[in-house]
């Protein structure tokens, strides 16, 4: 038995040690850690004090912070860079909630590609100067934001059968979409 | 860690409660293999195997190995959506007594949230004997996994598992219920290696009168995928 136990040991310590090289991140920080500039722009625009969690992002390039919280029940994620300026904002919405320049092209884009498909996300991106983002969360302005679309949807055609992140503009038009890869069920299934 | 230290304390709670009834303890040891076949096939091999170490049966009550059984599985499976997953498999036991050869068919669904995601499995077998008739049995379970390490589980991290499994059976028109309740911490190494540790809490015979029965297995898992 303890035979057993030894080389289950060995095999994983082994593999363990092979498997470190890493290239997506992300992970939980204190706020400690956060710039002051950071928390500084989100104390003006959000005002009111909020439950905010911190996460430190990384994709082997861009390095981000970025912080989660909710208002209005929708959940906020806004990104800055490691210096604490605000970069975007990312708002988690329903499907009625697209706005109406842009959904008749989204689902314009659906319909002729697919035989099926359901919306998984859907989050709605601003880009743009730090007072700009301010406004738009006090004052639910949007001057001077790029404003994209980036969709998390199952797709079916005849031949494929694949989860998609598209990006689409604020007219609805798709820039880009990547498949998405589901991390294994191997643990979950068996 | 909180949630997995209270779980693993409620474990050992109802194993004390229930010394009227028959406990066992042991070490459950489990593998599987997986790979692609075409593009949406796959195929899983699986091997666990139960090696008791106490038994409240056992006359003087002290710790007396037993190998209890080793189970090898094969399964072919169909990824339908990104979701949903259908397998067919066929078991192999081998046991003190009759080996025996065991037919599953399964689906499992994935649920996805924020930060945790479930998987629903459904799950019939069929169990052949040489000399008793065919033993049938229908299995539900659901797993939850939570990182514990940020919202997304990345190569290094570790994450957290819970599952129950509820299954009916019947032979000769008898039937019997079992709850497996299951709780480990895993080691998240990369997607195609992980390593699950923990203690798994199966309780059976419950429409048996009398026979009440408690089995706690330390249990570890390797999860390869070529």
């Amino acid at each position: 038995m303890t035979y057993y136990l030894r080389l289950l040991f060995i095999i994983f310590s082994v593999t363990y040690g092979v498997a470190q090289e890493k290239n997506e991140i992300e992970k939980r920080v204190k706020k400690d850690e956060i710039p002051k500039q950071a928390k500084e722009w989100l104390k003006d625009a959000f005002e009111q004090k909020r439950r905010t969690k911190w996460y430190y992002q990384t994709d082997g390039v861009k390095e981000v912070y970025e912080a989660k919280l909710k208002q209005n029940k929708h959940l906020h994620s806004v990104e800055f860079d490691l210096k604490g300026n605000v970069e975007n904002i990312e708002i988690k919405i329903k499907e009625n909630e697209i706005r109406e320049e842009a959904y008749q092209g989204i689902f314009d884009y659906f319909k002729s590609n697919y035989t099926r498909y359901s919306l998984k996300k859907i989050q709605i991106q601003y880009t743009g100067e730090a007072d700009d983002l301010e406004d738009l969360i006090d004052e639910d302005e949007i001057e001077n934001l790029v404003i994209n679309y980036e969709i998390e949807y199952y797709g079916k055609t005849d031949k494929n059968n694949t989860l998609w992140e598209g990006l689409f503009d604020a007219n609805g038009k798709l820039i880009e979409k990547r498949s998405v890869k589901l991390k294994l069920t191997d643990n979950l299934d068996y | 860690m909180r949630i997995y230290i209270s779980i693993i304390g409620l474990l050992f709670f109802s194993s004390f409660y229930a010394q009227e009834n028959r406990t066992t303890f042991g070490l459950f040891p489990e593998a599987s293999l997986s790979y692609k076949l075409l593009k949406n096939y796959s195929i899983t091999h699986k091997f666990e195997s139960q090696h008791g170490f106490y038994d409240t049966e056992n006359l003087n009550e002290e710790l007396e190995y037993e190998h209890t059984l080793t189970d090898l599985q094969t399964f072919i499976g169909r990824r339908i959506t990104p979701f949903i997953k259908v397998d067919i498999g066929y078991q192999y036991r081998i046991e003190e007594g009759e080996n025996t050869h065991r037919t599953i068919q399964q689906v499992s669904i994935l649920q996805r949230e924020s930060n945790f995601r479930i998987g629903h499995r459904v799950r019939i077998d069929q169990t052949f004997f040489k000399n008793a008739s065919l033993l049938f049995r229908a299995r539900y379970r659901i797993k939850g996994q939570i990182p514990l390490q940020g919202e997304s589980l990345d190569n290094g991290e570790n994450y957290l598992t819970v599952s129950n499994e509820l299954i009916y059976m019947i032979q000769s028109g008898e039937d019997d219920l079992e709850n497996r309740l299951t709780t480990a911490l895993g080691f998240y190494i990369d997607d195609k290696n992980k390593f699950e540790i923990g203690l798994d809490y199966r309780t059976d015979d419950y429409l048996v009168e009398n026979r009440f029965r408690h089995r706690i297995w330390l249990k570890f898992g390797y999860y390869k995928t070529l």
